[in-house]
C-alpha cells in the first residue's frame, strides 16, 4: 500500500507544481511542465495499477477512444474561480461543475481493468445521468479531503464532483479514500478534450503532457486571466503519451463500450458547445 | 601560465578570485545565469537574472612571468535586457540572460550575443582611450563658446584619456520565438548563428534582424501529442553545416543543413537505451539533457543529464563512449529533489582546452572535474572558507551512506540551495570560472 500513498503524494505535488507554474514570472515553462506531467502520468499508472491487475489492451483501447470522443466534444465550459478549485479544501463540491465527460472517468479506471470495464462504464453512466444536469451538485464525496483536493485541482470548475465521486466509487471500492487519481485523471481528460479544439498557439501557457496530465490542464484552467489560453492548454490532451501506451490510433471509434460513452458525451456536449465556439473563435 | 595540458588530477587548483557580494542574502537579480570565456580567454562574461552583463578582462601585464597570476577585473558592465510584457498573451518576459556567446574577434572591438527568453541581442564592446580636444566653437564641457571671443581657428586633436569601455547594441533579433530560448550558438562561418527554443531552432544571419530561417520544428500538429522538447543546441566547431540538438528524452540529434532546408529529419540520432533496473517515477526527468557541448576537436560531444555526464563519439550513435557519474548518491533522493524542484536544475558542462578534462557543477557548491585520459575524478568546492589567496582546493568527498569518514560530508548535509549550474574553462590555460548563486569564483592551476 505504501507505494500507493507515495504515488498519491507525488501526484498531489505534481498538480501543485503545475498550478504554481502558471503564476510564476516569465510564463509557463513548457519543458518543466512536460516533465511534471510525465511524473504525474507515471504516478497515476502506479496508483491505478493496484486496482486493476494486468493492464489490458482493450482497456487502453477504450481509453483512447474515450479521449478521442472527448476531443470531439470540445472544451468544457470554463468556470471562473480556479483558486477555489485548487484549494485543498472540500470546496470542490461547491464549485459549479459541468458534468465532466464520464468517459474520462471511465477511461482512467478502465485503463487498468478491462474485465470491469463494462461494469464501470455502466455504473458511471448511471451516475452520470443522474447527476449530469446538476451543475452545482453538492455531492458529498466519500473520499477523503485529499481526494477532494486532487479532484478540485483536476477539474477546476469543470468537473462535476459527482462525476468524480462516481468515478471514484467503483474504482476505490476496496481502496477507501484513495479516489484521487482516477478523479484527477478523469478531470484532466475532460479538460484536455476541451482544449484540444483550441488549436490556437499559446505556447507559453500550453503544457505539453501526456494524456494523463489532465491535471495540468486543470491547473491551467484555474487561471482566470486568459480563458482562451486555458482552453487551449486543456484541450491538448497529450495524447502522445496515450498513444504510446496503446497502439490504437485515437481516431478509432469506440467498441461496444461506446454506447455508454456516447450518452455521456452527449451530455457533455450540451455544456461544451458554448465554450467550444469561443475556443474555435480564439 | 601552464598550458591546458595535463589531467585534472595532476593539476592542483588554487583559489584566485571571487566576484560578487559577500552578503548571504542574495538579491534575485544578482543570481548568475551564464558564464562564458571569449575565444582568447582574455575576456570573461557573466549574465545574471537582472538582465545585466558583466565582462571581466584578464590582466595581461604580468603574464610573462610564470610566478605571477593574472587576475580578472571588471571591464564592462551593461544592462542587456529589460523585463518586457507581452500584451497579447498577458505574459511577462523575464530579463534573465539565458546565454552569452562571444563572436570570434575580427577587429579591435569585441562582439557577443546575449539572449533572454525571447530576444537575442548583438553587443559591441569597444574601447575608447582617446578623445578629441580643442574644438573651436565649444568648450571642453560642451558649452558653446561665445562667438565674439573666437578670434582664431583651431582644429581639435585626439588626446589620451582614461580608458572607457562602451557597450552598444548593434542588432536586436526579436519576435522569432514563441517558446523560451534555451540556446544560441555561433556558426564557424562567422556569419550565421542559431537560436533554439523548446520546439524550434532558427538560423539567423548576424547582419539581418528582420528575418530568420526555421531549421528545426518539432512542434506536433496536435500539441496534445507533444512528448519531448528541445533542451540545447550547438553548431559543430568546424563544420558549418552541422549542428546538434538535445531533447528532454535524453536523445541527441545531429543535423546536416545541406540535406534540406528544414532539418526535421536528423542525420544521426544518439541515444542510449535506458537501464530498466533504474526505472522510477523520475526516470524521464533525470534523463532529460540539460547541456550539450562539442569538444574543441569536433570529434566528440558531451551531454549532461541530471546525474551523469556522457561523452559521445560522433561516429557512434548507439551509446556514449564514456559515462561519468556526477552525484550518483542523489539517485535515492530523487523524490525529495522533485519536491523541492532541484530535479529540474539545468547543469552545464564544459571541456578544457585540449579536451582531456571535463567539468560540471553539483550541489553544496561542489563542482566535479572528470579526467578522461586518466579516468579519475575529483570533487572540489567553491566556498568563502577556501578563499584565501592561492589556497589549494582540497578534494571533497560525499558519503552516500553508512559510516561517515572524517572530512566526508553526508548526503543529508548537502545544501541544495547552493548549486553550481554554470562553469567555464579558459580555452588555452588552466583557469576556470565557477558560478555559485551570486558569486563568480576564479580558480587557477597551482604554479610552484
Amino acid at each position: 500500500m505504501e507505494y500507493k500513498v507515495e504515488a498519491h503524494r507525488i501526484m498531489s505535488i505534481s498538480l501543485g507544481k503545475i498550478y504554481n507554474s502558471r503564476v510564476q514570472r516569465g510564463g509557463i515553462k513548457l519543458h518543466k511542465n512536460l516533465l511534471v506531467s510525465l511524473v504525474l502520468r507515471s504516478a497515476r499508472q502506479v496508483y491505478l495499477s493496484d486496482y486493476y491487475s494486468g493492464v489490458c489492451l482493450n482497456t487502453q483501447h477504450v481509453e483512447a477512444k474515450e479521449w478521442e470522443l472527448m476531443d470531439s466534444n470540445q472544451e468544457k465550459p470554463l468556470t471562473p474561480a480556479p483558486e477555489e478549485s485548487l484549494s485543498p479544501s472540500t470546496d470542490c463540491n461547491q464549485n459549479p461543475v459541468v458534468p465532466e465527460d464520464p468517459e474520462v472517468q471511465h477511461t482512467s479506471q478502465a485503463v487498468e481493468d478491462s474485465t470491469d470495464l463494462h461494469s464501470v462504464y455502466s455504473k458511471h453512466q448511471a451516475e452520470e445521468e443522474s447527476s449530469s444536469e446538476d451543475s452545482t451538485t453538492d455531492v458529498s464525496l466519500t473520499s477523503s479531503p485529499v481526494t477532494c483536493e486532487s479532484q478540485c485541482e483536476a477539474k477546476g470548475a469543470e468537473v462535476s464532483s459527482s462525476d468524480c465521486e462516481a468515478d471514484a466509487n467503483p474504482a476505490t471500492v476496496t481502496e477507501g479514500n484513495s479516489q484521487q487519481p482516477p478523479k484527477a485523471h478523469s478531470c484532466s481528460n475532460r479538460k484536455r478534450t476541451a482544449e484540444k479544439t483550441a488549436s490556437n498557439d499559446s505556447p507559453v501557457k500550453r503544457t505539453k503532457v501526456t494524456s494523463s496530465n489532465s491535471s495540468e490542464e486543470e491547473a491551467e484552467e484555474m487561471d482566470t486571466g486568459n480563458v482562451s489560453n486555458l482552453i487551449t492548454i486543456f484541450g491538448s490532451s497529450f495524447s502522445g503519451l496515450l498513444t504510446k501506451e496503446s497502439s490504437e490510433p485515437e481516431a478509432e471509434t469506440e467498441d461496444s463500450d461506446s454506447g455508454s460513452g456516447q450518452i455521456c458525451c452527449d451530455q457533455m456536449l450540451k455544456n461544451l458547445n458554448p465554450w467550444s465556439t469561443a475556443i474555435v473563435a480564439f | 601560465m601552464a598550458g591546458a595540458g595535463g589531467g585534472g588530477n595532476d593539476v592542483q587548483w588554487c583559489f584566485s578570485q571571487v566576484k560578487g557580494a559577500i552578503d548571504d542574502d542574495v538579491a534575485e537579480a544578482d543570481i548568475i545565469s551564464t558564464v562564458e570565456f571569449n575565444h582568447s580567454g582574455e575576456l570573461l562574461a557573466t549574465g545574471d537574472k537582472g538582465g545585466r552583463v558583466v565582462i571581466f578582462q584578464q590582466d595581461t601585464e604580468n603574464k610573462s612571468q610564470p610566478q605571477c597570476r593574472s587576475e580578472y577585473n571588471v571591464y564592462s558592465t551593461f544592462q542587456s535586457h529589460e523585463p518586457e510584457f507581452d500584451y497579447l498573451k498577458s505574459l511577462e518576459i523575464e530579463e534573465k540572460i539565458n546565454k552569452i556567446r562571444w563572436l570570434p574577434q575580427k577587429n579591435a572591438a569585441q562582439f557577443l550575443l546575449s539572449t533572454n527568453d525571447k530576444t537575442i541581442k548583438l553587443w559591441k564592446i569597444s574601447e575608447r582611450d582617446k578623445r578629441p580636444e580643442g574644438y573651436n566653437l565649444k568648450e571642453e564641457d560642451g558649452r558653446c563658446r561665445d562667438s565674439t571671443t573666437i578670434t582664431t581657428l583651431r582644429v581639435p586633436v585626439f588626446r589620451p584619456m582614461d580608458l572607457m569601455v562602451e557597450a552598444s547594441p548593434r542588432r536586436v533579433f526579436a519576435n522569432a520565438h514563441t517558446y523560451h530560448i534555451n540556446s544560441i550558438s555561433v556558426n564557424s562561418d562567422n556569419e550565421t548563428y542559431l537560436s533554439a527554443d523548446d520546439l524550434r531552432i532558427n538560423l539567423w544571419h548576424l547582419e539581418i534582424t528582420d528575418r530568420s530561417f526555421n531549421i528545426v520544428d518539432i512542434k506536433p500538429a496536435n500539441m496534445e501529442e507533444l512528448t519531448e522538447v528541445i533542451t540545447a543546441a550547438e553548431f559543430h566547431p568546424h563544420q558549418c553545416n552541422t549542428f546538434v540538438y538535445s531533447s528532454s528524452k535524453g536523445t541527441i540529434r545531429m543535423c546536416d543543413m545541406r540535406a534540406s532546408a528544414l532539418c526535421d529529419k536528423h542525420s544521426k540520432l544518439f541515444e542510449e537505451p535506458e537501464d530498466p533496473s533504474n526505472r522510477s517515477f523520475f526516470s524521464e526527468i533525470i534523463s532529460s539533457i540539460s547541456d550539450v557541448k562539442f569538444s574543441h576537436s569536433g570529434r566528440y560531444m558531451m551531454t549532461r543529464d541530471y546525474l551523469s555526464v556522457k561523452i559521445w563519439d560522433l561516429n557512434m550513435e548507439n551509446r556514449p563512449v564514456e559515462t561519468y557519474q556526477v552525484h550518483e548518491y542523489l539517485r535515492s533522493k530523487l523524490c525529495s529533489l522533485y519536491e523541492n524542484d532541484c530535479i529540474f536544475d539545468k547543469f552545464e558542462c564544459c571541456w578544457n582546452g585540449n579536451d582531456s578534462v571535463v567539468m560540471t557543477g553539483s550541489y553544496n557548491n561542489f563542482f566535479r572535474m572528470l579526467d578522461r585520459t586518466q579516468r579519475r575524478d575529483v570533487t572540489l568546492e567553491a566556498s568563502r572558507e577556501s578563499s584565501k589567496p592561492r589556497q589549494v582546493l582540497k578534494p571533497r568527498r560525499v558519503c552516500a551512506g553508512g559510516k561517515r569518514k572524517k572530512d566526508e560530508i553526508s548526503v543529508d548535509s548537502l545544501d541544495f540551495n547552493k548549486k553550481i549550474l554554470h562553469t567555464a574553462w579558459h580555452p588555452q590555460e588552466n583557469i576556470i570560472a565557477v558560478a555559485t548563486t551570486n558569486n563568480l569564483y576564479i580558480f587557477q592551476e597551482k604554479v610552484n
